[in-house]
């Protein structure tokens, strides 16, 4: 996404799905993951005639609800998304304009598309080639689409091409920057995007700045503090710039290479500690590595408003801490929902018993730690206060410091004023009304100034931006391979200075893109480009010229440093496919790869699977809990609605193997693990497929570990963790685990008596 | 609510998704033991193309309540609004009205060694029962009474979707016949509660 066009988050809104006079769904099941949300999927139904199309492995709630279900086989994406281009090309259905103008190297998607006929397609995705022309010719034809994924086309070996090539849909069509278009990604949780943007990541700073030495002065001056402070903390300068391990295989670093295990590049060390804030890390894949890797820590530390359940998964005695950690209810302070708007969130009450807020919990850390003075410098700068009040001093801090997602409109005040008049703004523009006219609700980033309107639709050049238009990013440079980047004429945003594409805006080029003379003291003052000039004079003056900052580019269809430039579909490392693996094999494997060496060829060939293995797997998500589901299930009456670890399995395949409605069967995934769970007879799978939630945790590989609760604190329910079995594989870009495209084997199990 | 409002459920079977966010909010509400199901989301044909289809049932509130008419102790009582409710200190948990009720309304305890029947319990549409209103005795016995507050019934209010639909009949044909009317026409607009705070609508 962010290699596409610049900004990787949903361009579009919930809201605005209500526009859309088509929705095509891959791999996201909102009916279950997104409840209250998905009425306007409905009713865009109801009220716009807007047809619904769900493509995904299995039959879910919202294909329940949709127009067209499309049964397809786990990991083959691209193949289906090439089809539907294949046959878009084909019979001239792509807005030509939009590609000239706004579009680089589409020709190269073209060519490979011309190779994924309708029938190749059907082989691959198991999809029947009519089935695959009646989607792509309602969706071509109806206007303006909608795109909607979620983590069932991330989690795959190739999940960062599968996300290129969505988009590359929509660029196709001319879906961008439009109302009712877009690609519109469902965040799973709370403040998923808002954890994101402020950099929960294992390779950038906050904003998306990255590990540049420049990225890191940056943030040096602006929090305050020394640079060689700062580097002062790493083992030394050159690993202030290395990516660091990432939440899918953190463990890789524990077990330091041990037994076999994928070798580390962690400077002649592994992982001693882990720090582990809210995060259900018994939902992550490979739990038997999970595991492995906490035993081998020499301290764990977990913050859970409930027990984290790694402290049970572990068979490590002692040096296991557990921190009483309070809810969002018990304190303040922003949130960012999906669409990128913020809210503020008001305490209900004082933290209760014993536990504590994260931000307590974290200023004592950081007290012990010796850098309390440092870490919390930032939040007196803005007023060169001697005390700071959190959360709004933080707020501020994020507001004054964050330009490249332009979050400098988004103060404290302005954040609040949004939230408490929320009944002023329109349901599905998000536009305002009375005292809140002229901004959208919770100024979804980029909200460029202090007194910007927000952009509601990300790339939307039929409005100004100062009312939140923009062509895309320009942040791949000027020109590849002797091919213009920038936009064409025509192209750029209403009351636009400039007719087509221009540059980011830096000092260098200010005067002559703009037009315009700086005084000397606006010259002393300006910072080196938009994203870090602490003025902001660059952008006032853009939106004096009624410019974007960051440029007016086009969106790119190849991305040159990856290893596969256009999206190329590859099968799953685990595939039921022998033939097709031959044909579309994995990647070369991939040394130090946020420091973890990764298999790809090598696991996929290292045996062929499907033998042992025949049956896909795929993992999921159910209506009432989220993640690891550790809270839910210390709910009650969330709790009783799925009181037991389940398997949905079709009775045609359970027969084959004598397993019965209810009775009990294992789950062998090629790791050489296992996990018993009950047997949930269902025609939502078809017979080459099983389905597991993966919101349990509690027993291991056929054993019930939940006698090592602390006394009092056991969940109402248990049972295996569908992680369990989930297996190798990760993606080659991000690392996300492959969790939705792997293999199994199952069989009865026998009840002891 | 006008003079004569007779108070009733409407489950819209297009909107219904069984995401049970109206039965966990029921029986946390109203603090119901969990074999008590005062209001259940039922799927048919789960899992089969063009065949599923969800519904969210309770008691209906009927007007010629058979429940009622079944009743050898004459414990149900109607009120002006229309809401069925009963008494529990009269009922002998005979469970005739469940063979009566046409939904499958009536809930009996499991507990105990046999699993008991004990007194009956079902949905009150959030308004308690004889017991004084907003008392300990009544929240023991019947749980919330939100209608008393002015507010509506905890499981139309969390309805996620806005398929469940609950008050005077008159104003559910109303919203209903807004949503037959509004297909096709495009998306509408209108800023959450504008009316409600400003009293006019956009």
């Amino acid at each position: 996404m962010a290699n596409t066009w610049g900004y990787g988050a949903m361009t579009n809104s919930l809201g605005d799905i209500q526009n859309a006079k088509a929705i095509i769904i891959f791999g996201a099941n909102p009916a279950v993951n997104h409840p209250v949300g998905f009425q306007h999927f409905l009713k865009a139904q109801e009220r716009n005639n807007a047809q619904m199309i769900v493509v995904d492995p299995v039959f879910t709630k919202t294909a329940a609800k949709a127009d067209i279900y499309v049964r397809i086989r786990p990991g083959t994406d691209i193949a289906f998304m090439y089809g539907m281009l294949h046959l878009i090309f084909k019979n001239g259905w792509e807005d030509e304009d939009f590609i000239n103008d706004r579009v680089y190297a589409m020709d190269d998607i073209k060519a490979e598309a011309a190779k994924w006929t309708p029938e190749k397609v059907s082989d691959v995705t198991g999809v029947p080639a009519e089935k695959l022309i009646q989607v792509t010719k309602l969706y071509a034809s109806a206007g303006v689409g909608t795109l909607i994924w979620a983590m069932g086309l991330t989690q795959h070996s190739i999940g960062s091409s599968n996300t290129r090539l969505a988009p590359i849909l929509q660029l196709a069509l001319g879906n961008m920057g439009k109302e009712g278009g877009g690609t519109n990604i469902l965040r799973g949780h709370d403040n998923v995007q808002g954890a994101t943007d402020m950099g929960c990541l294992s390779d950038t700073l906050p904003g998306y700045y990255g590990l540049s030495e420049g990225s890191w002065k940056y943030f040096a001056s602006s929090w305050g503090v020394d640079f060689e402070w700062l580097q002062g903390r790493f083992k030394s300068s050159e690993w202030m710039g290395k990516k660091g391990f990432t939440l899918a295989r953190w463990w890789a670093g524990a077990i330091n290479g041990k037994d076999g295990n994928d070798q580390i590049h962690n400077a002649g060390t592994g992982l001693k500690n882990l720090f582990v804030m809210g995060n259900g890390i018994t939902s992550i894949a490979q739990q038997a590595k999970v595991k492995e890797g906490l035993d081998n820590l020499d301290m764990l530390v977990l913050c859970d408003p409930f027990v984290n359940e790694a402290a049970i998964l572990t068979d490590k005695q002692d040096d296991v801490f557990i921190l009483p950690a309070a809810t969002q209810f018990e304190t303040s302070g922003t949130v960012v929902a999906t669409n990128r708007s913020v809210q503020w969130r008001t305490k209900v009450v004082d933290p209760l018993y014993e536990s504590k807020t994260d931000q307590w919990i974290m200023f004592e850390l950081a007290k012990r730690l010796g850098f309390y003075d440092e870490f919390t410098a930032g939040m007196k700068i803005k007023e060169n206060k001697k005390d700071f009040t959190w959360p709004e001093d933080a707020t501020d801090e994020i507001a004054r410091i964050i330009k490249t997602i332009g979050l400098t409109g988004w103060t404290a005040k302005r954040v609040k004023s949004h939230t408490e008049n929320w009944h002023m703004f329109d349901q599905i523009s998000g536009r305002g009304y009375g005292k809140m006219k002229g901004e959208y609700y919770g100024l979804p980033w980029p909200c460029w100034t202090e007194k910007h309107s927000g952009s509601p639709v990300l790339y939307n050049t039929d409005r100004s931006v100062a009312e939140g238009g923009m062509g895309f990013r320009n942040r791949f440079g000027l020109e590849h391979d002797g091919t213009n980047l920038l936009a064409e004429d025509g192209s750029a945003p209403k009351d636009s200075f400039i007719e087509g594409g221009y540059p980011e805006i830096n000092k260098d080029n200010i005067e002559k893109v703009l037009g315009i003379t700086l005084t000397e003291d606006e010259k002393a003052k300006i910072g080196k480009n938009w994203k870090v000039d602490k003025s902001n004079i660059i952008v006032e003056k853009c939106m004096e010229k009624g410019l974007a900052p960051y440029g007016n580019a086009k969106a790119r269809a190849k991305v040159w440093t990856f290893p596969d430039q256009i999206p190329m579909h590859r099968e799953p490392l685990h595939s039921p496919r022998a033939d097709l693996v031959k044909e579309f094999p994995s990647y070369e494997d991939k040394s130090n790869h946020f420091r973890v060496d990764t298999k790809y060829i090598s696991k996929q060939t290292e045996q062929e699977w499907v033998k042992d293995f025949p049956i896909n797997l795929v993992t999921g998500r159910l209506v009432n809990m989220n993640g690891a589901g550790m809270e839910n299930r210390a709910s009650k009456y969330l709790a009783a609605l799925s009181p037991e670890m389940f398997c949905q399995i079709h009775p045609d395949l359970a027969g084959k193997y004598g397993i019965r409605d209810k009775s009990m069967m294992w789950i062998h995934s090629p790791e050489g693990t296992k996990i018993k769970v009950k047997a949930k007879y269902s025609f939502s799978v078809s017979e080459d497929r099983i389905f597991i939630p993966f919101h349990f945790a509690g027993h291991f590989q056929g054993e019930d570990l939940t006698h090592k609760f602390p006394a009092g604190t056991a969940p109402y329910a248990s049972g295996e963790s569908a992680n369990t079995v989930t297996n190798y594989g990760y993606d080659i870009v991000t690392q996300i685990p492959e969790t939705k495209g792997g293999l199994c084997r199952i069989e009865y199990a026998k009840e002891e008596a | 609510m006008g003079e004569f409002a007779r108070l009733n459920f409407y489950c819209d079977e297009h909107r219904c998704i069984n995401c049970d966010g109206c039965s966990v909010a029921c029986a946390e509400a109203h603090e119901l033991p969990e074999y008590i199901s005062r209001r259940k989301v039922i799927t048919m044909n789960e899992g089969i193309e063009n065949m599923e289809y969800s519904l969210s049932i309770a008691c209906m509130h009927c007007t010629d309540a058979p429940c009622q008419q079944v009743c050898p102790v004459d414990c149900f009582y109607i009120r002006a609004d229309g809401i069925v409710l009963h008494d529990k200190d009269k009922c002998i948990g005979c469970a005739y009205c469940l063979y009566a009720c046409p939904f499958g309304a009536p809930q009996f305890p499991l507990d105990g060694a046999f699993g008991t029947k004990g007194v009956m319990d079902k949905c009150t549409m959030c308004a308690g029962g004889p017991e004084e209103t907003n008392s300990h005795e009544e929240r023991e016995l019947y749980g919330q009474n939100r209608i008393s507050e002015g507010k509506v019934p905890v499981c139309a209010a969390m309805c996620s979707t806005k398929a469940l639909l609950v008050g005077d009949s008159a104003k559910i044909s109303d919203i209903y016949r807004e949503r037959i009317l509004s297909k096709g026409h495009g998306a509408k607009t209108q800023p959450y509660g504008w009316d409600v705070a400003y009293g006019k609508k956009l």
